[in-house]
């Protein structure tokens, strides 16, 4: 019966071969539209460490002056309090023994010179870190491992390097134990990463989010010993004094991000109790303004707010979907159209016996037939406009780099997984039964008589 | 014509209509906003920038000996490219406008108000006596700052800053914001954070540091005579116009050599530096337009395929209409008409669509609610593709023989 239906399907496709493929067409490319937003969207809406989803939160305290907000500034993010610390409340929260794990970091950039004089001098982005960041993030290692606490308060000249930047200087060989020239100061290396690359780089959202984990990490206490000035520092009030590095150290000035592993909800209650009474003790000298809100946030939830997949694109997958609409009231109109055209040959069946249903059994195939194959174009035109906008858009600049870790994360974007084809499958399905529903049970309404006169 | 004839007609078989009225709305809707949104873009993306970009590019280099002297290559440098043949100015800076990495500070025209409303926020460009030159800055006010002012370089940012300078140069924009009242050249201007006053000596017409829908950001510009801190140079290099690939080209080959112990780690025209700061606006830009064309066309087709549809359905009743004396004109008319009526029914709604759909993008990305002359050029543009859409099905009714009736009869 199935073979039959289709065979009906195929035969009524192409009675009107014009129509037909002005139908998928439209299918088609209302299809590829959604698919290419929506792989565009679902890759950066991507959650970069689940399996730590109910243990990892980043720590805010609203240390902002009591103002409105700027104009033109979007309330949203108003509510929210500054995303990075003031070095004395980072250092007030690492006191805590609450957490299981604490993290208190921020990024900078070093030049690194090489000993082969054939590779000349480069910068490379760095992490200055308190120990724990590798055990929280799950940072898989390829030599070796991370530094102990003690390193941190003693700035010991130890370093952990990149993949990349291993290969790049030491042809991926196993560097443990040897130096390298960072600001012209030789650290020792204690451990090397494997391939990295969280999706958002969540730890540190600054710039975006999507960017690369830095080459190098130092132990923390490097802020002081080797000056290494933060890439960003943010200074919220009128009352700070910036008047040499040091001030980085006691003024009013946000740089450093800080994370901490919770092993439960309880643990989590306690630790916002603690951050919230230093709040309000600050508030009784004279700091922090503003009503308590400070925010110990899971990663879901520290994403959305750093709004990290974008308007843009939650706004193209918006548009995309009302083309999509549009393509399917126009293929509803279009179908209608070609049905009734042949509603005489409907007809003739049902007076040769067929039911009402095999003729809305019949109908709704032949759409289905449709939605598949607009759903197969629109699959090959989303390919096709993926690697459109990966070649206009995120390979720009790929050049400029030796690093492989940039064209994997500028793929990452414009990469269709297995999950995106089966929706593509479904959409395709799903359009097609959307589209076709109304005119196959309109035809299948009509009584036969009607048509077997006017023949 | 009996309008009220063919309504009724209409509301017989709804379906069609009322499929391709919907598409019209939807349709309005989607592009109405999105040509606003791409205008926006554009907009930002070619706001005047005050700078001569077109002859301006930058060197970076970095210091690997310890021992580099950096005052004493910069001062040589500086000789160096100023000299240059074809060079009109170079100057060192902190870094180039044109680029989203900043340096703020809060400013204000009295430290009252800098201590009760926290200043505005402004950009600062570390600037010597050539930088107006060397970027193509045109000063409307006071004068340039003279040698004497410049402060020696510091050991780091903060500390530059920090030491701060007793001349600035502001924008026009910012003399406007700070001095209602006309007339900045020799007021005091107070600065947060580093809890200084500097007089402003002269103010340029225009200097967008990024280009940025929010005027504010991109204008409040303030330029101050200190000598970056050490001990990387970064310089800006302004040529006759037609001479500044060939420039560059020289400076690739001999600045860094000229002071041993550092290298050259980048060089860049400003125009490749602008462009890049414009990308994501283009970008946009561009993939709006793409959808915009699309939608567009689909709605084109789904308006052309009904009244195709309607033309084949029809074709006995328009055969006999025109047997009893209808002209090819009335059948013409018929459909253009009643085409006209959808795509109205549609605009109308689409507009009320494309109302709630601005003002929810306009509280998302804090633009200006979406102005009504962007619906009004929707709707004239969906008449435009109904006519264009309706005209080959339509002629085709109007060719349609009187015979036929009798045929088919």
């Amino acid at each position: 019966m199935l073979l039959h239906d289709i065979r009906l399907a195929l035969r009524s496709l192409k009675r009107n071969p014009i129509l037909s493929l002005l139908m998928i067409v439209t299918i088609g490319v209302g299809i590829a539209a959604s698919m290419i937003a929506m792989t565009v969207y679902s890759a950066r809406a991507g959650h970069p460490i689940p399996w730590k989803e109910d243990v990892l939160f980043a720590v805010t305290m609203d240390t902002r002056e009591n103002e409105p907000p700027p104009p033109g500034m979007p309330l949203r993010n108003f509510e929210y309090p500054p995303f990075t610390l003031a070095y004395q409340d980072a250092v007030a929260a690492y006191r805590s023994d609450i957490p299981r794990r604490s993290v208190m970091m921020y990024r900078s950039g070093q030049l690194v010179t090489p000993e082969r004089a054939n590779i000349k001098p480069f910068h490379v982005p760095v992490r200055v870190t308190t120990a724990d960041f590798f055990a929280m993030f799950d940072v898989p290692f390829r030599y070796g491992g991370g530094w102990s606490r003690a390193a941190d308060t003693t700035a010991e000249p130890v370093v952990v390097i990149s993949k990349y930047l291993n290969d790049k200087l030491f042809g991926g060989a196993n560097s443990l134990g040897r130096e390298i020239t960072l600001g012209g100061r030789q650290f020792k290396i204690i451990g090397v990463l494997d391939a990295w690359m969280p999706h958002p780089r969540f730890y540190d959202l600054s710039g975006g989010g999507f960017d690369l984990p830095e080459d190098a990490f130092l132990p923390f206490e490097w802020v002081r010993a080797g000056r290494i000035f933060p890439q960003s520092i943010n200074c919220v009030r009128r009352t700070a004094r910036v008047v040499n590095f040091e001030s980085l150290f006691t003024e009013e000035c946000l740089w450093l991000q800080y994370w901490v592993e919770l092993p439960d909800s309880a643990a989590h209650a306690r630790f916002q109790q603690y951050v919230d009474n230093y709040v309000r003790d600050q508030q009784q000298r004279g700091r922090m303004p503003r009503p308590l809100n400070n925010r110990i946030v899971n990663v879901s939830t520290w994403l959305e707010m750093n709004n990290v997949v974008g308007d843009d694109t939650r706004m193209q997958v918006m548009v995309a979907v009302a083309f999509l609409v549009v393509c399917v009231l126009n293929t509803v109109g279009l179908i209608l159209a070609k049905f009734l055209s042949a509603a005489p040959i409907a007809g003739l069946r049902r007076a040769l016996g067929a039911t009402r249903l095999d003729i809305v059994r019949q109908h709704l195939t032949e759409v289905v037939i449709m939605g598949l194959i607009g759903g197969a174009l629109g699959l090959f035109l989303s390919f096709g406009g993926l690697r459109l906008l990966y070649a206009l858009i995120f390979a720009r600049g790929l050049e400029s780099s030796d690093n492989p870790a940039r064209l994997t994360l500028a793929q990452s974007f414009t990469h269709m997984d297995f999950p995106m084809l089966l929706l593509a499958v479904a959409l395709s399905v799903l359009t097609g039964i959307l589209a076709g529903i109304y005119p196959a049970w309109r035809i299948g309404r009509l009584t036969p008589a009607t048509f077997l006169k006017t023949q | 014509m009996e309008i009220r004839a063919l309504v009724s007609a209409m509301w017989r078989s709804r379906t069609g209509p009322i499929l391709v009225a919907a598409q019209v709305a939807i349709t309005l809707a989607v592009v109405v906003n999105i040509a606003y949104l791409i205008q926006q873009r554009l907009e930002t993306a070619a706001k005047p920038t005050g700078i001569d970009i077109d002859n301006v590019f930058w060197v970076r280099l970095e210091a690997i000996d310890p021992d580099y002297n950096y005052e004493a290559a910069l001062r040589a440098d500086l000789e160096y490219l100023n000299d240059l043949p074809g060079v009109i100015a170079a100057t060192s800076s902190n870094g180039t406008p044109q680029t989203f990495y900043s340096l703020g500070l809060p400013f204000a025209p009295s430290a009252d108000q800098l201590d009760k409303g926290g200043g505005q926020g402004a950009r600062v460009f570390m600037a010597d006596e050539h930088y107006l030159d060397a970027l193509g800055l045109e000063l409307i006010a006071g004068r340039n700052f003279e040698s004497s002012v410049f402060v020696p370089p510091a050991q780091d940012v903060p500390s530059g800053i920090a030491a701060w300078a007793p001349e600035v140069i502001i924008t026009r924009y910012m003399a406007d914001k700070l001095f209602p009242d006309g007339n900045a050249v020799g007021k005091p201007l107070y600065v947060g954070l580093v809890n200084r006053s500097s007089t402003v000596v002269g103010v340029v017409k225009l200097l967008q540091g990024a280009p940025m829908p929010i005027e504010q950001f991109a204008l409040m510009n303030v330029l101050v005579p200190i000598i970056p801190p050490g001990p990387n140079p970064f310089y800006i290099v302004r040529t006759e116009p037609g001479r500044r690939d060939a420039t560059m080209a020289r400076v690739e080959q001999e600045l860094a050599d000229r002071v041993p112990g550092r290298f050259m780690s980048q060089i860049e025209a400003l125009e490749k530096t602008a462009a890049q700061a414009r990308f994501s606006f283009r970008s946009s830009a561009t993939i709006l337009s793409v959808i915009g064309v699309f939608v567009l066309a689909v709605t084109l087709v789904g308006i052309t395929g009904l009244a195709a549809f309607n033309v084949t359905t029809r074709t006995r009743q328009l055969g006999t209409r025109r047997a009893i004396g209808a002209r090819k004109f009335h059948i013409l008319r018929y459909f253009i008409v009643e085409n006209w009526i959808i795509t109205s029914v549609g605009a109308l709604v689409g507009c009320a669509l494309a109302l709630a759909a601005g003002i929810k993008l306009s509280t998302t990305y804090a633009l200006p609610r979406l102005p009504l002359y962007f619906l009004v050029a929707g709707v004239v543009a969906i008449w435009i593709l109904g006519l264009l859409a309706v005209v080959v099905p339509a002629r085709r009714a109007a060719s349609i023989s009187p015979a036929t009736a009798t045929r088919m009869v």
